[in-house]
C-alpha cells in the first residue's frame, strides 16, 4: 500500500513538472507544444543512457540542456509564423522521437528499452529506504520548479510575456526582443520537461518507448487547462486532481463488471479528451483563475521598457 | 525497383491527398490545423469495417457508409466544439482538436478493442507489367481518389457552393455582405471534408491493419502535404500529397522503411526554414 | 450660413418613407463589452443624393457605416431603407432589402477571378427585384473595363480597378442605398479622382450614396450634403457647397459650429 501511494505521489510530481513546463510555454509565452511526450521521453532516455557513466546530476543537466536546445530550435523555426505551424512541428517532433527511440536500438534498446537506471543517492540509501529517497527527491524537484516558475512569472521577463501573450499586435510592434523572450520561455519549458523525464526514469529504473505515448501530452494540457492558464498553483492542483481521478477510475472495473480492461482504459483516456474540450468551453479561466495582476504591477512607473503597450493594445481594437 | 517505388509512392500520395485536401479546406474556413484528422481517418476505417465485415456489405457501400459517418462526426464536432470556440483563436481550437482526437480514438478503442482488424476481401492476384507489380488495392485507391479529386475540383471551381466556400475562406465578412452564410458553408465544408477523410480511412484500411492508432501513421505526412502545398490551398494540398508520398517511398532506397515519417517531418522543417509559403503560395507569416 | 447643429429629427420624419432613402434614428453601437462608439445618431437621407460622413480619427465613422451594413450589431435605435425597418436583419438580408456595402479595404475576393466576384455578388442574394442580366449589363456599362478580363484574379488588379470591381459587385444587387467605407483609402490622387467620378455616375444611375471619407477635399467635391461625426455624435450637417475646409478644422477639435 505504501509503495502504491509513493507511486501515485511520484506520478503526480511528474505530471506537475510537465504541467509547469507547458504552463510556461503555452500559459505564459503563448507558444503551444503538442510534442510534450517527445521531450519527456528524450529527458528520460538522456538520463538513462548517461547516468551510469557520468552520475545522476550531470545526466540531469545534460537532459535539461538537450531538451532546452531542441525546443529552442523548434520555436525559432516557427516563431514568426502562425501558431498553427509550431503546433504542427511539435506534433511531428513527438512522433519522430518515438520512431527514433524504437528504431535506434544500438543506443536506446529499441522496443525493449533500457533497464537498471541508477537512482540518485543509490549508493548512500539504506536498504528499504529507496522509495523514501526518491519521494523526497521528487518533492524537492517539483518545489524547485514551482519556485522557479513563480519567480519567472513575477520577473520583468514574465511581465512582458504576459502582457503580450494574447495580443499579437503588440508582439509585432515590439518585434524581436519579445520573440526572443518567448523562445527562451519555450526553451526553459523544454528543459523542465526533460527533468520530468529524468524523474520518470529514476523512479521506474526501467524505460521503454511505450511509456511515452502522446497521452502524456494530453495529460499536460488537461492539467494546464484545469489549473487555469498562467496559474502555477492552479496547475499543481490540476495535475494532482487529474492523476487522482485517473488512479481512482482504475477501480471502476470492480463497479462495472461487464467492461473489459481495454474498454476501461479507452473510457479513461476518452474522459481526458472530453475533459479538455469541456473545460475549454465551460471554464476557460480554469478552476483557479490566473491571478489578476494590476496594471501598476505590469508596468511600474520606473519600468523603462514596454510602457506604451497598453495604448497600443487599445489602439488595435478601435 | 525505382519505378515500382515511384508507383507505390504515387498511390500513397493519392491516399494522402484526400485528408490533406480536407485539412487545408477546413483550415481555410476555420483557420486552424485540425489535429483530429488522424483520428477521423481511423474512425473512417472502423466505420468501413463495421459495414463491410459486421454487416457484410460490399466495399463500395462500406466506403459510402464511412464517408457518411465521418462527415456527420465532423459536423457534430463542429457543432459541439469548434464553432463554440471559434472566437477564441487558433491555439484554443488546436488544443480542442487534440481533445476531440483523443475522444474519437478512444470511441474506436472502446467499440473494437486494440486488436488489429482487416476488411473482408477476396485475395486478388496483382497485375504485372514490365516488371512492376500493381495490386488490386492500389488500383482501387488510385481510381477512387482520382474520381473524388475530379469531383471535388469541379465542385470547388465551377459550382456556386465551391465559390461560396472559397469566398468564405478568402474574406468571411465580405462573404457575409454578399449573402453567403458562413455557418451554412462551414457545415457543408465539414460534411464534405469528413466524407473525404472517411473514404481515405477505408482506403488506408485496404493498405494496412485497422487499429485505434492507425491514424497516427498518416498524421505527419498529411500535415506535411498540406504545408508543402501552402495551408489553405486545395490544389497545393493535392500536389503536396503526391510529392510527400513519392518522397516517402523513394526514401526507402536509402533509409529503413520505418523512417518514412522522418522524411515528411524533414520536409516540413526544410519548408519552414526556406519557403514559408509552401511551394504554391498562401501566406504563412503573421504580421 | 445654412449649417445647423444636428438636432434629432422630429419623430414624424420616420413616418413618411417616400421622402427618404435611408433613415437612422437613435442609433447606438459598440464593440464587445466596451462603451458605445456610435452614440445616438439620427439622420435622414433623401433619395439619389450623395452624403459624405467625415470626422476626426476615432470619431466612429467606420463603426457607424459598419452598423448600417449590419457587421456591427446595433445596441439601440433603428435603421430604415426606403421605409422598411432593417435593424434586425443580417448583413446579407440587408443587401436583399436594398442596402449594399463596400468595405474599406479587402473589398473584393482576391483569390477569385473578376467573373467569379461578379457572380458571387448576386447568386446568394435572394428576393431582390431587378437583379439579373439587365442589371448586369447596366453595371458593366458603368465600368466597361471589368467585362474585358473576366479571368483575371481580383488580387492582381490595381487599387483603382479593385475599387471599381467592388462598386460593380455592390451595384449588381440593384441597391437603393450604397454604403462606401473610405473608397479613396490607399489610392493615388489621380485614381481618387476617378473613383469619385464613378461615385457620381452611380448616383446618376439612381442610387443613393452614403460614404465615409478621410479625404475631405475629394469627398466635398462630389457630395450634396456633409455630415460631421465627432465622438460618435453628429455635430454638423450642411450642404456641401456651404462648407469650407477651414470651418471643419474647428469642428474636428470640438468647437461649437
Amino acid at each position: 500500500m505504501i509503495s502504491y501511494l509513493v507511486t501515485v505521489v511520484i506520478f503526480v510530481a511528474i505530471a506537475a513538472l510537465v504541467g509547469l513546463a507547458l504552463n510556461l510555454q503555452w500559459g505564459l509565452a503563448g507558444l503551444v507544444n503538442f510534442g510534450v511526450s517527445g521531450f519527456v521521453a528524450l529527458g528520460a532516455y538522456a538520463v538513462a543512457i548517461t547516468a551510469p557513466h557520468v552520475g545522476w546530476l550531470a545526466a540531469m543537466a545534460f537532459a535539461a540542456l538537450m531538451c532546452a536546445g531542441l525546443s529552442m530550435l523548434l520555436s525559432l523555426l516557427t516563431i514568426r509564423l502562425e501558431e498553427n505551424y509550431l503546433a504542427i512541428v511539435t506534433i511531428g517532433f513527438g512522433e519522430i522521437v518515438r520512431i527514433l527511440l524504437l528504431n535506434e536500438g544500438w543506443l536506446t534498446g529499441g522496443a525493449l528499452g533500457i533497464s537498471g537506471i541508477p537512482r540518485p543517492f543509490a549508493g548512500m540509501t539504506p536498504a528499504g529506504w529507496g522509495d523514501g529517497v526518491i519521494l523526497v527527491f521528487a518533492v524537492v524537484l517539483v518545489t524547485a520548479a514551482f519556485a522557479f516558475s513563480e519567480a519567472l512569472v513575477r520577473s520583468p521577463f514574465g511581465r512582458v510575456l504576459r502582457a503580450v501573450r494574447d495580443d499579437p499586435t503588440v508582439t509585432a510592434a515590439l518585434g524581436k526582443p519579445v520573440l526572443a523572450l518567448r523562445v527562451r520561455a519555450f526553451a526553459v519549458g523544454g528543459a523542465i520537461m526533460g527533468l520530468a523525464g529524468a524523474l520518470h526514469a529514476f523512479f521506474l529504473t526501467y524505460i521503454d518507448p511505450s511509456q511515452f505515448t502522446p497521452i502524456i501530452t494530453a495529460y499536460a494540457f488537461m492539467a494546464v487547462i484545469a489549473g487555469g492558464r498562467g496559474s502555477n498553483l492552479g496547475l499543481i492542483l490540476g495535475a494532482g486532481s487529474i492523476m487522482l481521478i485517473l488512479e481512482a477510475t482504475r477501480f471502476l472495473k470492480d463497479i462495472i463488471p461487464w467492461i473489459d480492461g481495454v474498454q476501461l482504459s479507452a473510457l479513461r483516456l476518452g474522459m481526458i479528451g472530453v475533459g479538455i474540450v469541456l473545460m475549454l468551453i465551460l471554464r476557460p479561466q480554469g478552476l483557479v483563475a490566473e491571478p489578476k495582476r494590476r496594471y501598476g504591477e505590469f508596468f511600474p512607473k520606473d519600468a523603462a521598457g514596454p510602457a506604451p503597450n497598453r495604448a497600443l493594445a487599445e489602439g488595435g481594437k478601435a | 525497383m525505382v519505378a515500382q517505388l515511384f508507383l507505390n509512392g504515387l498511390v500513397t500520395g493519392l491516399l494522402l491527398a484526400l485528408p490533406a485536401l480536407a485539412l487545408t479546406l477546413i483550415f481555410g474556413i476555420m483557420r486552424f490545423a485540425n489535429f483530429a484528422v488522424g483520428a477521423l481517418l481511423t474512425l473512417g476505417a472502423y466505420a468501413g469495417y463495421l459495414a463491410n465485415v459486421t454487416f457484410g456489405l460490399p466495399l463500395p457501400m462500406a466506403a459510402a457508409f464511412a464517408a457518411l459517418v465521418v462527415g456527420l462526426a465532423c459536423v457534430l464536432c463542429d457543432e459541439l466544439v469548434f464553432e463554440r470556440l471559434r472566437e477564441r483563436g487558433s491555439i484554443t481550437l488546436l488544443v480542442a482538436s487534440m481533445g476531440v482526437s483523443l475522444v474519437i480514438e478512444n470511441i474506436c478503442r472502446f467499440a473494437f478493442g486494440n486488436a488489429a482488424r482487416s476488411f473482408d476481401l477476396a485475395v486478388a492476384r496483382p497485375i504485372r507489367w514490365n516488371g512492376i507489380r500493381i495490386n488490386y488495392e492500389q488500383m482501387t485507391t488510385a481510381g477512387v481518389v482520382v474520381v473524388a479529386l475530379i469531383l471535388f475540383h469541379l465542385l470547388l471551381s465551377a459550382s456556386p457552393l465551391g465559390r461560396a466556400m472559397r469566398a468564405v475562406a478568402d474574406n468571411p465578412s465580405l462573404a457575409a455582405v454578399r449573402g453567403v452564410e458562413r455557418r451554412t458553408v462551414a457545415r457543408i465544408t465539414w460534411m464534405l471534408t469528413g466524407a473525404l477523410i472517411g473514404i481515405a480511412g477505408v482506403l488506408a484500411g485496404l493498405d494496412r491493419a485497422i487499429d485505434p492508432l492507425m491514424g497516427w501513421n498518416y498524421q505527419i505526412p498529411i500535415f506535411a502535404a498540406a504545408i508543402l502545398g501552402g495551408l489553405g490551398s486545395p490544389l497545393g494540398a493535392v500536389a503536396g500529397a503526391l510529392l510527400i508520398g513519392i518522397a516517402e517511398e523513394m526514401s526507402t532506397l536509402v533509409l529503413p522503411p520505418s523512417y518514412r515519417q522522418i522524411v515528411s517531418f524533414s520536409v516540413i522543417l526544410l519548408l519552414l526554414l526556406f519557403r514559408t509559403n509552401g511551394l504554391f503560395g498562401a501566406k504563412a507569416v503573421r504580421k | 450660413m445654412n449649417a445647423h447643429a444636428a438636432a434629432p429629427p422630429p419623430a414624424s420624419a420616420l413616418d413618411d418613407p417616400r421622402d427618404h432613402a435611408l433613415a437612422v434614428a437613435g442609433l447606438r453601437a459598440g464593440y464587445g463589452r466596451g462603451g458605445d462608439i456610435v452614440c445616438g445618431i439620427d439622420m435622414i437621407q433623401k433619395p439619389e443624393t450623395i452624403v459624405t460622413v467625415i470626422g476626426p480619427n476615432g470619431s466612429g465613422k467606420s463603426s457607424f457605416i459598419k452598423t448600417l451594413a449590419g457587421l456591427l450589431p446595433a445596441r439601440a435605435g433603428r435603421i430604415e431603407v426606403t421605409g422598411r425597418d432593417i435593424t434586425a436583419l443580417s448583413p446579407a438580408r440587408r443587401v436583399a432589402a436594398g442596402l449594399a456595402y463596400v468595405p474599406q479595404e479587402a473589398n473584393v475576393f482576391a483569390s477569385l477571378t473578376i467573373a467569379e466576384n461578379l457572380k458571387l455578388a448576386t447568386e446568394f442574394i435572394r428576393g431582390r427585384a431587378g437583379v439579373g442580366p439587365g442589371q448586369r449589363e447596366r453595371v458593366l456599362a458603368l465600368f466597361p473595363e471589368l467585362g474585358q478580363r473576366p479571368k483575371t484574379l481580383a488580387g492582381n488588379l490595381s487599387g483603382g480597378q479593385r475599387q471599381m470591381l467592388a462598386f460593380a459587385c455592390a451595384l449588381l444587387a440593384n441597391p437603393e442605398v450604397l454604403l462606401l467605407d473610405e473608397p479613396s483609402a490607399g489610392l493615388s490622387p489621380k485614381i481618387v479622382g476617378e473613383t469619385m467620378e464613378a461615385v457620381v455616375r452611380v448616383r446618376e444611375a439612381g442610387v443613393t450614396v452614403l460614404l465615409v471619407e478621410q479625404n475631405v477635399a475629394a469627398a466635398l467635391a462630389i457630395a450634396d450634403e456633409v455630415v460631421v461625426l465627432v465622438a460618435g455624435r453628429l455635430s454638423l450637417r450642411a450642404k456641401a457647397g456651404d462648407v469650407k475646409q477651414a470651418d471643419l478644422a474647428g469642428l474636428f477639435f470640438g468647437k461649437e459650429a
